[in-house]
């Protein structure tokens, strides 16, 4: 059953479709080909205690929303995390596990069906869960980060799946979040607020880091997600806990920008959140301004759900944008990049929400 | 939760006595006999951890085991709709404490208590509306539709059991305004519901659905006994537009018959009229529906006879069966009996049913607010009120779902005044911390009520699982959140073991963990050293770069800090002297460096007894 609930602007229409599982992630298929928007759930039943990996076709008006599930395979683990290709032709999806084992599926284009899955799950591979995954646009390569402090480099081939180990910390870091800025560099983020740059073209570890020491006692918190925009690759975005948003520019790698959260003094009072944010990603949506007019040094708006059930839009120089303030956490969203008006989020309490802007 | 007095007339919760064989449950996954060991343990909720311990054969291996969980009953929540009945009863829930809160605060400092009075049930019934709409929507199954003539009952969405009880006690406690018009709201609530009073009898809605299978076939109506026997059960209870339109299909309307039959039709038409100008007493009827409206019991009475005969054909109807749970509910609820109210909720709606209908049942009668508020000694002190919402509490927190979902069971237990918070804490302390993310939502909600003390204690149990599972940097992370300085100066020494052996190569990764480690002054004092470490390398490597008398200075500065801090282990000395003599010698070179080493290097080693200065002196 769908509940519509008119929203406080009246630019905004919100759906909550409640579904039977626990749903652990959610990412938009970017399919041109298939009339209805595919969208890829990880989903755990609690009552069996089994995961799966369902793709759903989202009806959209005139008909009421609703999720129709397409195809299903089942997991062997639970999924930390999953990331699909932004190729529309070779749709692959990436989810990786509690269990530290990795799986990727191919899905037919047009019939939505699910047509293979390799996985590499060795004990030479991680220990443990898999937090930060990132799939290279082409699909041609994955980078992953693990609690277990390494990072490892999975080649994507037509059949088979290689991985070669980038770094090893043998545990004296942890990684939570991972992103490609190009398809020699990447980001990952860890504990204490901790963001690190990495080149493949200087091997041996982290070109550059940096470490977020604000807040009162310097209370330090966990990176739980990054993004990266493909017009400013220097920068980086990351969410993470007590409500932070924060913007790292490498070139200048000791003045971060806070975008929410305890950062600095004036900002106190507008942070749209005060606990875990679990995922950021930067918003296409704008109203009325070009990017290209944005100066580069001006950090773009980025979108972000958090634990105490707020979906928000924070910017540099303005005051946040609520579009979701729910009763139970948001874990994960996901922008529509074909329709960025289109942002799909899923709640605690076993729903999925569907805000359309306008 | 049984009743803590063995006869089970007396207990406050229903609780039978007699013994039933116990549940059996087969493990799938046990591994084979022989064992040496079981050891049993309750895991969250309704989970039972069963260990199996094997003895190594052959001596001297390692011995081996294997953990079950086994989920034991069937549970509530394991039911997709009522887990979402429940999550959407915790906001209207919340709502009404704080006003609750809010208007008790108001009655103390001596604000007007009649507005409040009114107030107060208007919240109630809000609260009622919303918990009502989660249940479902029936439509009213009895409305009569006008296309087809011969279709007198319209299929609707099946009425669940539960939304029928809530609506009935809605009806007779929480609405204010209908105490008189009680019997017409019962009639309204029969319409809805009567399909569920029973199973296995006739209810007057199957007789009517029998009889409109039997309309499409049958010639001539009138002759059918069970056409006059639905007419008159849908008079008893009440259902007049059914009975007008049972009595227009009587063959003496058909067109070919009105000239032969117009005695006999005359007579129906005018038992129809009168039917429909039936005397109700209600404010208002909806469109549609027959009968005459009387809104004061004298013009009423003027009217037919009271509705007590209504009643009483009711209860006859249906005659000796109590064993549908609605109408032993009906039962109590006629009789004023509060406790039979709670112990069939109880036992026949389950904990959700009772802990939000008692909100319910105390707004109107002081008797039963009495008994459901006051503190009863033989519960340790709680009231009947605050005993039920820790019970569906309890409930709550044996499902992971429901449990790990932030907000809903604390919600409940922080409104039992006495004895929530102490069962939140225990609640608290179970919860898992293998996986970051049910960890963080575990740290929030102690954030959210406050509890630093439950906080720091799951962030250290956190640290320390982290540490014996090699995540180092996670366990030094949560040590530092816990500001737990007894652990991280011991584990500072099982980290100079591991930095003994690897930090002498240049390699990346303790960056890391030196960041993590902060430069606050209250860092733990043996960590101090790695800080000052890396700060030493750092103005090593820039003499190596080649910027020399600055850095050189700086070098010699750190390492001279380093040495004479008190937190450098000894045994550290020699690969500090060691390393800082051979960057020297690359970068500087020559006789005066070494002289001044030398010099530097005595005046911190001069109060010094270590065995590495004498192999110093000799190199240096």
């Amino acid at each position: 059953m769908a509940v519509v609930v008119e929203p406080s602007s009246s630019d905004l229409q919100i759906h909550r479709l409640p579904q039977p599982k626990y749903i652990d992630a959610l990412r938009w298929l970017p399919l041109i080909s298939a009339l209805d928007n595919p969208i890829a759930l990880a989903l755990h039943d609690s009552h069996s205690a089994t995961s799966s990996i369902e793709i759903h076709a989202l009806k959209t008006p005139p008909n009421p929303p609703s999720l129709d599930l397409q195809s299903s395979w089942p997991c062997p683990s639970r999924v930390s995390s999953l990331r699909v290709s932004q190729t529309p032709q070779k749709p692959l999806i990436a989810a990786s596990t509690f269990d530290g084992s990795l799986h990727f599926l191919a899905t037919h284009p047009v019939n939505l069906s699910i047509q293979s899955d390799t996985s590499i799950a060795e004990k030479g591979f991680h220990v443990g869960p898999i937090w930060g995954v990132d799939l290279l646009g082409s699909g041609g390569e994955c980078v992953t980060g693990g609690e277990d402090g390494r990072v490892n480099l999975v080649t994507v081939g037509e059949s088979r799946l290689s991985y070669r180990r980038v770094f090893d910390s043998e545990g004296l870091v942890s990684y939570t979040a991972a992103k490609w800025a190009s398809p020699a560099e990447f980001a990952t983020g860890g504990l204490g607020f901790s963001l690190q740059w990495w080149d493949q073209r200087k091997p041996g570890g982290a070109v550059s880091q940096f470490k977020g020491g604000w807040g009162r006692g310097g209370s330090s918190g966990i990176v739980h997600s990054i993004d990266i925009h493909p017009s400013r690759k220097h920068t980086c975005v990351g969410g993470g806990s007590s409500g932070t948003v924060f913007a790292w520019d490498l070139r200048w790698p000791e003045q971060p920008v806070v975008l929410s959260g305890i950062g600095t003094g004036e900002r106190e009072n507008t942070s749209p959140s005060e606990s875990e944010v679990w995922e950021v990603q930067y918003d296409c949506f704008v109203h009325s301004s070009n990017i290209s007019n944005v100066s580069s040094s001006r950090i773009l708006p980025v979108m972000m759900c958090s634990e105490d059930g707020i979906l928000a839009v924070v910017e540099e120089g303005e005051e946040p944008a609520e579009l979701l303030a729910e009763p139970c956490a948001i874990n994960s969203f996901d922008i529509n990049v074909q329709n960025p008006s289109t942002v799909i989020c899923s709640l605690e309490w076993e729903s999925v929400a569907i805000i359309t802007r306008q | 939760m049984p009743g803590l007095v063995s006869d089970s007339g007396d207990s406050l919760v229903p609780f039978s006595p007699e013994p039933s064989p116990p549940p059996l449950y087969r493990l799938r996954h046990a591994p084979r006999p022989p064992h040496s060991r079981i050891a049993i343990s309750w895991a969250r909720g309704n989970c039972l951890r069963v260990s199996f311990f094997t003895n190594p054969s052959p001596p001297g291996d390692q011995s081996g085991g294997k953990v079950v969980e086994v989920s034991v009953g069937s549970g509530d929540l394991h039911d997709v709709q009522r887990r979402r009945i429940a999550y959407g009863s915790v906001s209207p829930f919340a709502l009404l404490q704080s006003q609750k809160n809010s208007m008790s605060a108001l009655a103390g400092m001596g604000v007007g208590s009649s507005t409040n009075v009114a107030e107060w049930w208007e919240h109630v019934m809000a609260f009622s509306d919303d918990i009502s709409s989660l249940l479902g929507n029936p439509k009213r199954a009895m409305s009569s539709i006008i296309e087809d003539e011969k279709v007198v009952l319209k299929n609707v969405e099946e009425p669940t059991c539960l939304k029928a009880a809530w609506e009935l006690i809605e009806i007779f406690y929480a609405e204010k305004q209908s105490q008189a018009w009680l019997p017409e709201r019962l009639v309204d609530w029969l319409a809805s519901y009567d399909c569920l009073l029973s199973t296995t009898e006739g209810t007057v809605h199957s007789k009517l659905v029998d009889l409109q299978k039997e309309l499409a076939t049958l010639q001539v109506i009138e002759n059918d006994q069970k056409y006059w026997q639905g007419i008159s059960s849908a008079l008893a209870v009440g259902w007049l537009d059914i009975v007008v339109k049972l009595l227009r299909l009587h063959g003496s309307y058909q067109l070919d018959q009105l000239g032969n039959r117009e005695t006999e039709n005359g007579l129906v038409e005018a038992i129809a009229v009168l039917v429909s100008k039936m005397p109700r007493m209600r404010p208002e009827l909806a469109n549609g529906t027959l009968g005459e409206c009387f809104n004061t019991k004298p013009e009423y009475m003027k009217g037919l006879e009271g509705m007590d005969s209504l009643a009483q054909k009711c209860m006859q109807l249906k005659p000796s069966s109590h064993s549908h749970e609605l109408m032993r509910l009906m039962l109590g609820i006629i009789g004023e009996n509060t406790e039979v109210v709670l112990a069939e909720c109880s036992r026949s709606f389950g904990p959700w049913m009772v802990a939000h209908a008692i909100e319910l049942l105390t707004i109107g009668s002081s008797g039963a607010e009495t008994l459901l508020h006051e503190e009863q000694y033989n519960l340790g002190g709680i009231s009947i009120e605050e005993l039920y919402r820790l019970v569906y509490a309890q409930v709550l927190s044996s499902h992971a779902l429901t449990w790990q979902a932030s907000e809903i069971a604390p919600v409940y237990l922080m409104s039992c005044a006495t004895q929530g918070m102490r069962l939140l804490e225990i609640l608290l302390y179970k919860q898992p911390v293998q996986q970051n993310q049910i960890l963080l939502k575990t740290l929030e909600i102690c954030r959210l009520y406050e509890l630093d003390s439950i906080s720091s204690d799951i962030m250290k149990i956190a640290g320390v699982r982290q540490w014996k599972h090699g995540r180092k940097g996670s366990g030094v992370f949560w040590l530092q959140k816990a500001q737990d300085e007894v652990r991280l100066n011991r584990i500072s020494q099982q980290l100079f073991d591991y930095v003994g052996r690897s930090i002498s190569d240049n390699s990346f990764k303790w960056e890391g963990l030196i960041e993590l480690l902060g430069q606050e002054a209250k860092t733990v004092s043996g960590l101090d050293f790695l800080h000052k470490y890396r700060d030493f390398k750092k103005s090593l490597q820039q003499i190596t770069d080649g910027k020399a008398s600055d850095a050189a200075r700086q070098a010699v500065e750190s390492l001279i800090l380093l040495m004479k801090n008190p937190s450098t282990p000894q045994k550290f000395w020699l690969p500090l002297l060691h390393d800082s003599r051979r960057r020297w010698e690359e970068a500087i070179g020559g006789g005066d460096g070494d002289g001044k080493r030398r010099r530097e290097k005595e005046e911190v080693t001069g109060g010094g007894d270590d065995d590495g200065e004498g192999r110093g002196d000799g190199d240096g």
